[in-house]
């Protein structure tokens, strides 16, 4: 809760405290001041007329939590989830207004990093035409490139997400 | 919250703390244990394991010799049927009681109470009388208790007393009538105990008390009939006491209720050692209990013969029901929230009330009390998780099969605790009512007397409050609309002046409220024109009565200028109908032209929790709410038919409803392609109904509602979720959708 580690939720990335992920190949991060937890794959409750990203709801120690499939969301090619894979719980929404529990399911949770300015470039202009405003930055670590996302853009606006930065990367070479 | 019921001994012993804490354990078994079961036998002795495991050197002598009692009662009962009886849950019980006021005389530091004479080591199973001393026990009756036969195994007594009557049960001629004597006695005291209880919260309950002198008065009958005088005799005595209370000539005070529990108590003992000579012990032995002190108390407290009472003779009769507190002594945490916070005063446990330090309210943040039952019930199904674990039930260990039993306990306790903690009685919005019923029958110079009934139900205050505005709308119109003026009751043949009734009570496992008048009742013929009029109804559509009553509850269908004509607000009953259904209750209307309507208002007892069914549709679970179900079948061959290509109806006794394939609907295709190998579920909404095809029921249970939140806030099939047994969210379907919703066709939703 130190603000010098506390990157805001939303906006512009800042320097401060990252929890990395993967999804399909890439990399992805969140601040960490956003994440509760991260729990075991349990048995998902499907609720019916749904989009297919959300993929139903879990009981949390008593309360109901909705469940997102963040590879349908940015409509990455989904298949059956691999050992490590696991539900990341994240509170959605800013305080003091209603905030809310979610959880989202990646392919793995990596680590909690500290991105410097140094690290940190601006989301880069993919041509303009598809919405990239849930993402709030990019950082190379490690020799690789993660990317950055808003939480409350991702979990709480409908519909599904393009994702560009993982298609652009892989036409760029 | 608790006010201390572990003592902080004065004389600082940790041995008096330890025996406290293990003796209000004990007493909390013993409020579960069962006639015929073994359940809790073990708990309770290696609760008494653990008193004598306590270093006992300084301990009062009085102490010891308690154990040692208890000691040998746990061991009769163990070596011999391993199963409680009534006699021994009446003995523990009374051994509760006399060691409760050892241990309080031990915290006073004052004088130690002379040990009950039936704690006498060498005396095992005989009653525990309490010390004479100790005000909260009646000696007299007890100590007749003792000398009589109703013990486990002592010898019954065979000198009858002079003047106690003995009967003599002629079990070659009787004993089938005897055998059936037994087994309806044994009923009919456990329904007269059950009814003293509800006494005891509403001592003006005229069903209870009626109830009561009922079972009172079978007893007398079929005492007399077998020739049992001494029965019939006492039995009498009490159903007189009861019919003074019946005939409001007798107040029903604690000191009633006591004589009523010390003479169900007699009649019990005779009850069983009928029972144990049926069962071949002693057979023919003529039967003692004393009643004669009994039944002189019993004509003393009778209405007209109280300047007769002697005033030598115990007041405070009988001992306290096995399953009560008896006083701040007492170390029974007999629901201390409910006695700290009480839901009104009559919620209020008399004895304690009587007690300076149990009363008392506190005020507290109505969240806060939401977010205890919201706990609560996470807690209920948590624990009954643990208890489910496959794991944890292939665990041998029967200390935590121990534990596990008593956290059941405490937490079903805690939840009836925490629930009634929101409950409060309905009856101060009734009062409001009278004021209401005055002003309108003022201003339309009716005249209108309000009898309101069952002003103590009590149901979840978020109910009550919700509840306000659907009843003054029911009563306006009653009033308004219901009520002739007094010249036109006259010329009816009826009294000028109109009764609203208003009434509240539990039943099918809710609370119905019935607004109920006398007066001209609803004009079908008015109500069906004004529905074509007004395109709610199809010009040559047949309507049951139900339905063309239902009408009046659809929107924008004014019943002022309908039904009466008489020129007035024109309150729209669908608003009554909208917000009973958003406390997910029904209202239902009869009416006899004529004679009068009712509107009745079936509620839940809590918003927190439904009782739902919980079905099966492929792999998935729904709970479908109990209230809206109507019935549910598995249909036979030809039940259900196509219609003209649009959809499935079925025919259930010569109505026809349409059939909701739930699974397609819902997108999780269930396996019961052919309705016959699945389950129909009839769920209604309003005056509508559909068919809910499922593949199984899986039972029924209480689910704590959990609201979905934002993400699903345009989801209108679901009414919440719910944390099932297995720690999965089962999701509560909102049936209203589900009836309103387009018909499938071809299995395939549409949008």
């Amino acid at each position: 809760m130190n603000p010098d580690s506390s990157p805001p939720l939303t906006g512009a990335a800042k320097p401060g405290r990252y929890l990395t992920f993967k999804l399909g190949p890439e990399s992805y991060g969140l601040p960490v001041l956003g994440v509760r937890e991260i729990i075991r794959l349990c048995p998902i409750t499907p609720v019916p007329h749904m989009p297919p990203y959300i993929k139903g709801v879990i009981n949390l120690r008593g309360k109901v939590i909705p469940i997102l499939d963040l590879r349908a969301k940015f409509q990455l090619s989904t298949g059956g989830y691999g050992e490590r894979a696991c539900i990341i719980v994240v509170q959605v929404g800013a305080p003091p207004a209603a905030v809310a529990l979610m959880g989202a399911i990646v392919d793995a949770v990596e680590e909690v990093v500290h991105l410097g300015e140094a690290e940190l470039e601006p989301t880069p202009d993919f041509g303009g035409s598809p919405d990239t405003g849930y993402i709030l930055g990019m950082a190379t670590v490690h020799g690789g490139v993660k990317t950055l996302l808003d939480l409350n853009k991702v979990f709480l606006e409908e519909g599904l997400l393009t994702l560009i930065p993982a298609q652009t990367q892989n036409s760029k070479p | 919250m608790v006010s201390g019921n572990v003592a902080t001994p004065e004389q600082n012993s940790p041995v008096l703390a330890r025996a406290t804490e293990l003796l209000a354990q004990l007493g909390e078994e013993l409020a579960f244990v069962e006639p015929g079961k073994d359940t809790g036998l073990l708990p309770i002795n290696s609760l008494v394991m653990d008193f004598e495991e306590l270093p006992r050197e300084n301990a009062p002598e009085v102490f010891n010799a308690g154990l040692a009692t208890v000691r040998a009662m746990l061991d009769h009962i163990l070596d011999g049927v391993g199963k409680f009886s009534e006699d021994s849950i009446r003995l523990l019980t009374r051994w509760h009681e006399s060691m409760s006021s050892v241990l309080a005389a031990w915290e006073r530091g004052g004088q130690m109470p002379p040990a009950p004479p039936a704690w006498n080591p060498s005396a095992p199973g005989v009653v525990a009388v309490p010390a004479p001393t100790l005000p909260t026990l009646n000696s007299q009756l007890s100590t007749s208790a003792a000398s009589g036969p109703s013990t486990i195994n002592q010898q019954p007594s065979t000198t009858p007393s002079a003047d106690e009557p003995a009967i003599q049960l002629n079990l070659t001629d009787d004993s089938e009538l005897l055998r059936e004597f037994h087994s309806e006695s044994l009923e009919l005291l456990q329904a007269i105990e059950q009814g003293v209880l509800r006494l005891e919260e509403s001592p003006t309950d005229a069903g209870t008390i009626n109830s009561i002198f009922r079972a009172f008065h079978t007893f007398k009958g079929s005492a007399g009939l077998l020739h049992l005088d001494a029965l019939r005799d006492l039995a009498h005595d009490l159903e007189s006491l009861l019919d003074g209370a019946r005939r409001s000539e007798l107040r029903i005070t604690s000191d009633v209720i006591n004589l009523i529990l010390a003479g169900a108590d007699t009649l019990k003992q005779f009850a069983t050692e009928i029972g144990l000579q049926l069962g071949g012990v002693n057979p023919g032995e003529p039967i003692v209990v004393p009643t004669g002190l009994l039944r002189r108390r019993l004509k003393a407290a009778l209405p007209g013969e109280r300047s007769t009472l002697n005033p030598q003779l115990p007041t405070t009769p009988a001992p306290p029901l096995p399953r009560r507190a008896d006083g701040p002594s007492s170390a029974a945490p007999e629901s201390p929230l409910a006695a700290a916070l009480p839901g009104g005063p009559s919620t209020l446990n008399p004895q304690l009330s009587t007690t300076s330090d149990a009363t008392g309210f506190v005020k507290l943040d109505t969240r806060k009390l939401d977010s205890l039952v919201d706990l609560v019930g996470e807690l209920v199904i948590a624990q009954s998780m643990v208890v489910q674990d496959p794991d944890v039930q292939r665990l041998p260990s029967r200390n935590l099969a121990r534990c596990l039993r008593q956290l059941g306990r405490i937490t079903s306790e805690l939840q009836r605790t925490a629930m009634s903690l929101r409950m409060v009685p309905i009856g101060r919005m009734f009062q409001k009512m009278t004021r209401l019923v005055r002003d309108l029958a003022a201003q339309q110079q009716k005249q209108v007397q309000l009898v309101v009934d069952g002003e103590e139900t009590e149901l979840d205050r978020n109910i009550v409050e919700e509840l306000s505005d659907p009843l003054v709308h029911m009563i306006r119109n009653a009033v308004d609309h219901g009520i002739e003026r007094p010249s036109e009751r006259l010329a009816s043949g009826k009294p000028a002046s109109g009764t609203v009734r208003l009434s509240a009570s539990h039943q099918r496992g809710g609370i119905v409220i019935e607004a109920r008048d006398d007066g001209k009742g609803l004009d079908r013929e008015r109500i069906l024109a004004k529905a074509r009029e007004r395109n709610l109804v199809k010009p040559n559509a047949s309507l049951s009565e139900a339905e063309i009553f239902g009408l009046i509850f659809a929107p924008g269908f004014s019943t002022a200028e309908v039904v009466t004509d008489v020129s007035g607000r024109g309150v729209g009953m669908d608003v009554v109908r909208r917000n009973i259904e958003k406390l997910r209750g029904k209202v239902e209307i009869q009416s006899v032209p004529g004679q009068g309507t009712t509107f009745t208002i079936l509620l839940p007892l809590t918003l927190a929790i439904i009782d739902g069914m919980l079905v099966g549709i492929g792999d998935d679970r729904y709970i479908i709410p109990t209230l809206s179900v109507r019935e549910s079948f598995r249909p036979r061959p030809g039940m259900v038919t196509t219609v003209h290509e649009r959809g499935e109806v079925v025919s259930v006794r010569g109505k026809l409803t349409p059939v909701l394939r739930l699974g397609d609907h819902l997108g999780t295709p269930g396996r019961a392609v052919d309705p016959t190998e699945g389950i129909i579920v009839v769920v209604e909404s309003g005056d509508a109904a559909r068919g809910l095809l499922v593949d199984q029921l899986l039972g029924k249970q209480e689910v704590v509602i959990k609201n979905l939140g934002e993400t699903f806030r345009r989801q209108e099939l679901l009414a919440g979720a719910a944390i099932l047994g297995d720690g999965r969210v089962g999701l509560i379907l909102d049936v209203d959708t589900l009836v309103k919703c387009q018909r499938t066709t071809n299995g395939q939703r549409v949008q």
